[in-house]
Parts: C-alpha cells; structure tokens; sequence
C-alpha cells in the first residue's frame, strides 16, 4: 500500500501553537513519529499541538495508543491537542478510545487556527 | 468471489489485506467509509492474530447477499486461542494514566463491524466479521 511510509510536516500554525502534518498509516512507527515531533514542537514552547491527519486513511490501536501520550504529556503541562482532518472512521476510532474526550477536533487546518490562535499563549 | 491471503508475521503485512478489503468493497458497492471502517478492524483482526497466533494468518474476503448485501471477513491463526468471553472490554474513561494502552482490538472490532463471531480453542481462532453494504449518502 502506498500508504504505509508515514510521512511528517511539522511548522507553527500560530504563536504558541505547532501544527504536525502526518500522512500514511499510524501504526507504532507512524505514531513514534507523530511523537517525536510532537516532543521538539514542545521543546520548542509549543503547548497547544494540532495534529492535521488530511492524508491518512488507515491507523491502529497501537498507534493510537502513542498519541493518547501524547495527550498526557501536553496534559501534564496544561497544554492542549488538537486535531483536524479526521476521516469518519479515525474519528470514530478516537472517540472509542477516549481520544475526543480530552482533545478538540476541528473540520480543517484554518478551522483549528481560527480557534487556537491567541488562546495559546498560556 | 473470495479472496484468501495467508499473511506471514512481518510488519505492515496486515496492509496487504487493507487492500483486499478496499478493493473488495468498492467491488460491492461500499461507501469509503465503511470500506475504512472494516480496514480497520480486519487490522486489528491481523495484529491480534499476529501478536498470539504464533505463525502466519490467513485471511478470507468475500461478498455475501444471504439476508442483506454484505462484506465478510475471516481472520484466522493457530494460537493457544482465548475465551472471547473474558477477553478485556476496554473503556475510554481509563485510558489517560494507564501505564497500558493496549488491548483495543476486539473492542474496536465489535463497534466497527456490524457483526463479530468469535471461534476460539486451542490451535486454531477465527474472528469472522461482517459489514454491510450500505450506499453513499
């Protein structure tokens, strides 16, 4: 499957607030690099993430379980995780898992920047 | 039409049957998101397999139109088996501070799926699923 290399892009989508694009399947490997991004955006200030999945399909359970910690390290540092682009199926996946419950979820990118932008500078 | 794939335990191997099942349903007339509902859970299906099987998976893919027009997939390996019975029920209000996130799999197959059969006993399990045919909105 074409899709099974995840590929990463990682930026400011706004003061305070990093954006990781991830395409391609979130797998242990998909969900480490999601991570791994997510620890430099944080090391950099950012304590709000937006994770913009527009590209990706097909995840599962173990990748998902590295973005609930995600969830907990921002937590722990009164951040906060955002995402946008969900499918009906990873949608639906993450509120299965508790995901939505503590996370924000946005139709598109320029959705979770309108929202995000001045409310993450904590 | 049947389609039968006899997975070896390597990473990524569950994509080949991903594949299967969007090719498969699209064939049938699926809607794309339930074409990626039962990608995932055929997914979750073929790890679980994978991770207790002990050797190599196979999967059967095929249309049926017994009682109403569905996907039907088979997941099977020749594991210890379990007791679907007393296989975990995760819930999301205890996932943040667990120290483990895992055991997902049967849990997101039963929402996923339409219907979940369970055949288990030592030396061979076979997760045989069902999803529906259902037009675009």
């Amino acid at each position: 499957m074409s899709e099974e290399q995840i590929r990463i892009a990682k930026d400011l989508l706004a003061e305070g607030v990093g954006l990781i694009a991830a395409a391609g399947y979130i797998n242990n490997e998909g969900g480490q690099a999601i991570a791994d991004a997510a620890s430099e955006l944080m090391d950099q200030g950012c304590k709000t993430l937006v994770i913009d999945l527009d590209g990706t399909r097909i995840i599962n359970s173990i990748g998902v379980s590295i973005l609930l910690e995600i969830l907990e390290k921002l937590m722990d540092e009164k951040g906060r995780l955002a995402f946008c682009n969900l499918t009906p199926t990873i949608a639906k996946t993450f509120e299965i898992m508790g995901l939505v419950q503590y996370a924000t979820v946005y139709p598109d990118r320029l959705a979770a920047r309108a929202a995000l932008e001045g409310h993450a500078a904590v | 039409m049947e389609v039968v794939l006899h997975l070896p335990v390597v990473p990524n191997a569950e994509l080949v049957a991903a594949k299967a099942v969007e090719t498969l349903g699209r064939a049938l007339g699926m809607h794309q998101t339930q074409v990626e509902a039962a990608s995932v859970a055929m997914v979750e299906a073929c790890l679980n397999a994978m991770e207790h099987g002990g050797g190599p998976v196979t999967v059967r893919l095929r249309g049926d139109n017994h009682s109403r027009p569905c996907l039907v997939i088979e997941v099977e390996d020749h594991g210890r088996g379990f007791d679907p019975e007393r296989a975990p029920r995760n819930s999301s209000s205890r996932v943040l501070g667990s120290t483990s996130k895992r055991g997902w799999g049967l849990t997101l197959i039963r929402e996923l799926m339409d219907e979940v059969q369970i055949q288990s006993a030592p030396g061979r399990t076979v997760v045989a699923m069902r999803k529906y045919v259902e037009s675009a909105p």
